[in-house]
């Protein structure tokens, strides 16, 4: 009994021990700065590089870059539910959760539009962080979308990149079953049912699944329609092949699968990891939609912001971000982490503008910081996540042999179930 | 002799007073931690709006009779019940006979055998989800097989058919549980003594007699905790729904759980709606296990 | 051979035949995922069922990316703390729950069930404020609080506690021993396999939990395991060497403590019903 009882008590005393030796983040000293992102080769590396950069002219201030998954990022705002208390200063924002955030938990988030010159800055990105007309986030990685094809395979069917620059998806489709016929080869993989490439195709066109009074567009939505048509063509005729995880997607690009991909210019960083296959791959547009208004070559799929939480040290936040207009920081930070810059100025770095040698010596990254420009706008929303999931099972039902107008509609009225609230 | 009871009565009284220091710990910790947070969740699910700015719906109960209305989430809820209804009872037997097997105490390497049927709920859930969709892809091993030895004619996808894709959540689930359920069967029975099933042995009765008339209901007390936690275990599923299918094709797989989380974590955040969907799986625990306990839980 | 030795004998075969083959599929994701520890991202991806020489590579770019040793030591010293604590205080509830049964502690004991039945997620968040308010964010009793009381441990000892026979309760009050010395001395020697399952169950889940952790240990070096591994995933290039290291790390702790107490479950324990 007494050896039970001196146990718990010398188990009390390492509990509070243990809880000594971590301080509490909420009673942060003035001039410390903590930062969450979430990717140590890629976003965590360019923070590293700024405060490299920051601490150059200021080498008092205490700068804190924590390393914690962007999922974490967002349960931990909704789980101190508007009390910032907990929360860093600065967070890196996934960009289709930024409305959601801003939208729930204003009290959370600085309106910076004051704050920040956001000339030339891509358009189409800068749109997702904007909220009511004020701006919630500084852009960092664009996710400016890139086809990127395997030569070797295109000239096994008789075609160069050049052959799918700039083209329609009419001739798309002619050529991915000539390359089909002749190599056995699809020519995409994806996720079934993220409808990643369906919403890309959407936006380089144009389309939304939202109005632009943030209801939802998705029952007669004509560019949706004709771009889910097209898609599932491409599943049907074994163009596109459907697998049911990212691990096995990436799995088909690193196995030499399939003939390529059109996705955000990220996915870039995988397949130069793949050096094996280097001079192999080629980076060019994506093809246009036929028949629906607005119709190009451009999109834009993932990517994300830089958003100032409301805490103590705003000044010092604000006084740190500057270097979002820091040409030589975008071209430091690109040979180590491909993080490519939204800010169009960007593009004359000298790391932009030097020959890739995975690529043949094309200066892709250049070439990405231009389709960029080029990407159409967006309308997007707080249900942007909502309308994504129900929109992915109307196109998975619509595969399966549903009414692909009824389908729609069902996601239209879930969607609007779930405003309706 | 009255004195006698007397004592005893105040005896039992002052046993009946220690007993409730013993449970003071455990219980004062779970009211704290546990109720309280869940009143205030119960008060959300009356409330509906912005997370940081709740007001109470009109009517009240405006977001349990949303739930009537909700396609995702009846559909949640058969799934769930689905997996409930095939899952648990497989499970549970399945356990019993590893059990009793792994308690004969002539089996050679029972250590070994063991280690080995517990170690798929201590598999991370990374590398099970990773490799579960790889042996059931399309191209996967286990298409490979059966097509090689004649069950199937042509692979088939599994994690892309509706009930193909529910069959390999059960799979995964009686996979990874089963090891699990098995520890306390095989505990609880070191306190029958051995001897027992050795002179059942020498009166002729065979290895199934000897499970139900001795083991079982021996083990009812143990059998009730289990069915209990693998009711609510299930009717809280949601590792599997994210990680092996997440919840597709088309919701034909995602749980009540997983559609919860969403509504809170990926979604557009809705406090009220995914509190009031909380307590209707409290209530459908509760209810099956009271009628669990009214049909185990006896003292004899 | 006779025919019966035969039976005897063929029936022997068919379960150890069994056995293997359940054994087999019990571990197969378990030796792959240690296989693939040795592999590169590619040939994993490829499918690749055996090793290559790529571990040490793969250890040390893990090691160089994330500080294992601290994530270790935290999650042995979280494991620990709940282990013995929840296991003293639901071992003491449990027995409590059962030995002094009466009508008001059984209402007690299906009040506390009810507590597991909702949907973590579900009280997330007003637990979180609780503890914002209460500065437990970032300590060690802010991840181990919620974890040292619950319910399915108080019902599994005390359903387990019905099978401590009334004799030797009954024979050791009247040799004077307290109520607490009857549960120390009587209680828990006999109930050693429960208390084996119990803690092999509780190490598992404690090392394994994710969500709450997660949210509540925010600072870098309060990190567990099971993040870690969640931090070598969110990468748009991932290394899946280096993850199934990392997995392997996280994984072998639970093997080792579940072998070691295997043992336990299945020793013969004095007093048993007969």
């Amino acid at each position: 009994m007494k050896k039970l009882i001196s146990l718990l008590l010398a188990l009390v005393m390492v509990l509070s021990l243990g809880s000594a030796a971590f301080a509490a983040p909420g009673d942060q000293a003035d001039g410390k700065l903590t930062i969450w992102c979430w990717d140590k080769t890629f976003n965590i590396a360019a923070m590293e590089k700024a405060k490299e950069m920051y601490q150059a002219e200021h080498p008092d201030v205490e700068i804190d870059i924590e390393e914690v998954l962007s999922e974490d990022i967002e349960s931990r705002v909704i789980a101190s539910n508007g009390d910032t208390t907990t929360l860093p200063d600065i967070v890196l924002v996934q960009d289709h959760s930024i409305q959601k955030f801003v939208t729930n938990y204003p009290e959370v988030y600085h309106d910076i539009t004051d704050e920040f010159d956001f000339s030339d800055f891509m358009p189409a990105k800068l749109g997702l962080s904007v909220v009511d007309g004020r701006n919630y986030g500084i852009p960092f990685d664009a996710g400016t979308v890139v086809a990127a094809w395997r030569t070797d395979y295109l000239e096994e069917a008789g075609y160069t990149v050049d052959d799918l620059t700039d083209i329609d998806m009419d001739r798309f489709l002619e050529i991915a079953r000539d390359v089909k016929e002749k190599t056995g080869m699809p020519m995409l993989s994806g996720q079934a049912g993220a409808v990643d490439t369906v919403l890309i195709m959407l936006q380089s066109c144009g389309g939304s699944m939202f109005n632009e009074d943030g209801t939802a567009n998705i029952a007669g939505n004509e560019k949706l329609k004709a771009v889910i048509e097209t898609y599932n063509t491409m599943v049907a005729e074994g163009i596109f092949i459907e697998v049911n995880s990212w691990d096995e997607y990436i799995g088909t690009l690193s196995n030499g699968s399939v003939v390529g991909t059109f996705t955000g210019c990220w996915i870039l960083s995988t397949i130069m990891s793949l050096t094996d296959q280097a001079g192999k791959w080629a980076v060019t547009n994506m093809p246009a939609m036929v028949g629906v208004d607005g119709a190009t070559n451009y999109s834009n799929n993932g990517g994300s912001s830089w958003a100032i939480i409301n805490n103590k040290d705003i000044d010092l936040a604000l006084d740190f971000m500057q270097m979002y207009r820091n040409v030589d920081f975008y071209n430091e930070i690109l040979p180590t982490t491909s993080a490519i810059a939204c800010y169009g100025p960007a593009k004359e770095g000298s790391n932009y503008t030097a020959a890739s040698e995975f690529f043949n010596g094309d200066a892709v990254f250049a070439k990405i910081v231009e389709f960029g420009d080029k990407v159409p706008a967006e309308v997007t929303g707080p249900y942007y996540y909502d309308a994504r999931g129900n929109v992915g099972t109307a196109v998975t039902n619509a595969l399966n042999g549903g009414d692909l107008d009824s389908e729609l509609q069902t996601a239209q009225d879930t969607t609007e179930f779930t405003m309706g609230f | 002799m009255t004195q006698t009871s007397g004592r005893k009565l105040s005896m039992h009284q002052k046993q009946n007073i220690i007993g409730w220091f013993f449970l003071i710990p455990a219980t004062v910790l779970i009211f704290w931690l546990s109720f309280y947070p869940m009143i205030r969740a119960l008060m959300i699910s009356f409330q509906g709006g912005r997370p940081t700015a709740l007001t109470w719906s009109d009517p009240l109960t405006r977001n349990y009779k949303f739930l009537l209305k909700d396609r995702v989430f009846i559909q949640s809820l058969k799934n769930t019940f689905t997996y409930l209804i095939i899952q648990v009872p497989i499970m549970l037997v399945l356990a019993m006979i590893f059990a009793t097997l792994l308690n004969d105490h002539q089996l050679k390497f029972k250590g070994l055998f063991r280690t080995c049927i517990f170690l798929p709920c201590a598999t991370a859930l990374v590398a099970y989800s990773l490799i579960f969709r790889t042996m059931f892809a399309y191209d996967g091993m286990v298409n490979a097989v059966l097509v090689k030895i004649g069950i199937l004619n042509e692979p088939v996808n599994w994690l892309n058919n509706p009930s193909t894709a529910k069959a390999v959540i059960i799979i995964a689930l009686i996979w990874r549980w089963t090891g699990y359920n098995m520890i306390f069967y095989l505990s609880s029975m070191q306190s029958i003594d051995y001897s027992v099933y050795e002179a059942a042995r020498i009166d002729g009765a065979g290895a199934a007699t000897q499970l139900f008339k001795i083991t079982i209901p021996l083990l009812k007390p143990i059998i009730l905790v289990t069915a209990i936690m693998s009711t609510n275990g299930t009717l809280q599923l949601f590792d599997e729904s994210v990680n092996l299918t997440k919840g597709g094709p088309a919701n034909a797989t995602i749980t009540m759980s997983h559609y919860i989380y969403n509504t809170m974590f990926q979604n557009n955040p809705n406090f009220g709606y995914a509190a009031a969907m909380s307590f209707v799986i409290l209530i459908l625990v509760a209810v099956l296990s009271a009628i669990q306990m009214k049909v185990g839980d006896k003292r004899e | 051979m006779n025919e019966g030795a035969f039976k005897k004998y063929g029936k022997r075969t068919l379960i150890y035949v069994f056995l293997i083959i359940m054994s087999i599929i019990s571990v197969f994701p378990l030796y792959w995922c240690f296989i693939s520890s040795c592999n590169t991202t590619q040939q994993i991806l490829g499918g690749r069922m055996v090793p290559s020489s790529h571990l040490m590579e793969n250890l040390k770019n893990l090691f160089a990316q994330q500080d294992v040793l601290n994530a270790f030591k935290n999650s042995v010293i979280n494991t620990v703390l709940v282990l013995v604590l929840s296991l003293a205080i639901c071992s003491i509830a449990g027995y409590g729950f059962e030995i002094f049964h009466d009508k008001g502690k059984d209402a007690v004991m299906a009040v506390i069930m009810m507590s597991m039945m909702v949907p973590f997620v579900a009280i997330l968040v007003p637990l979180f404020q609780m503890f914002t308010k209460m500065g437990f964010v970032n300590k060690y009793i802010g991840y181990i609080l919620p974890s040292l009381s619950t319910p399915f441990l108080i019902m599994l000892f005390r359903n387990n506690a019905r099978t401590f026979p009334k004799e030797v309760l009954e024979a050791a009050r009247v040799d004077g021993l307290s109520e607490m010395g009857i549960f120390v001395r009587m209680f828990v020697p006999m109930m050693r396999p429960t208390f084996a399952a119990a803690a092999t169950i509780t190490f598992m889940n404690t090392w394994n939990a994710y969500l709450w952790p997660k949210v509540v240990l925010q600072t870098p070096d309060s990190i567990t395991m099971p993040m870690l591994v969640a931090n070598l995933l969110s990468g748009y290039v991932v290394d899946y060497g280096v993850v199934m290291a990392g997995v392997t790390i996280c994984t072998l702790p639970t093997v080792i403590v579940f072998f070691i107490l295997q043992r336990s479950f299945t020793e013969a324990v004095a007093g048993a019903v007969k």
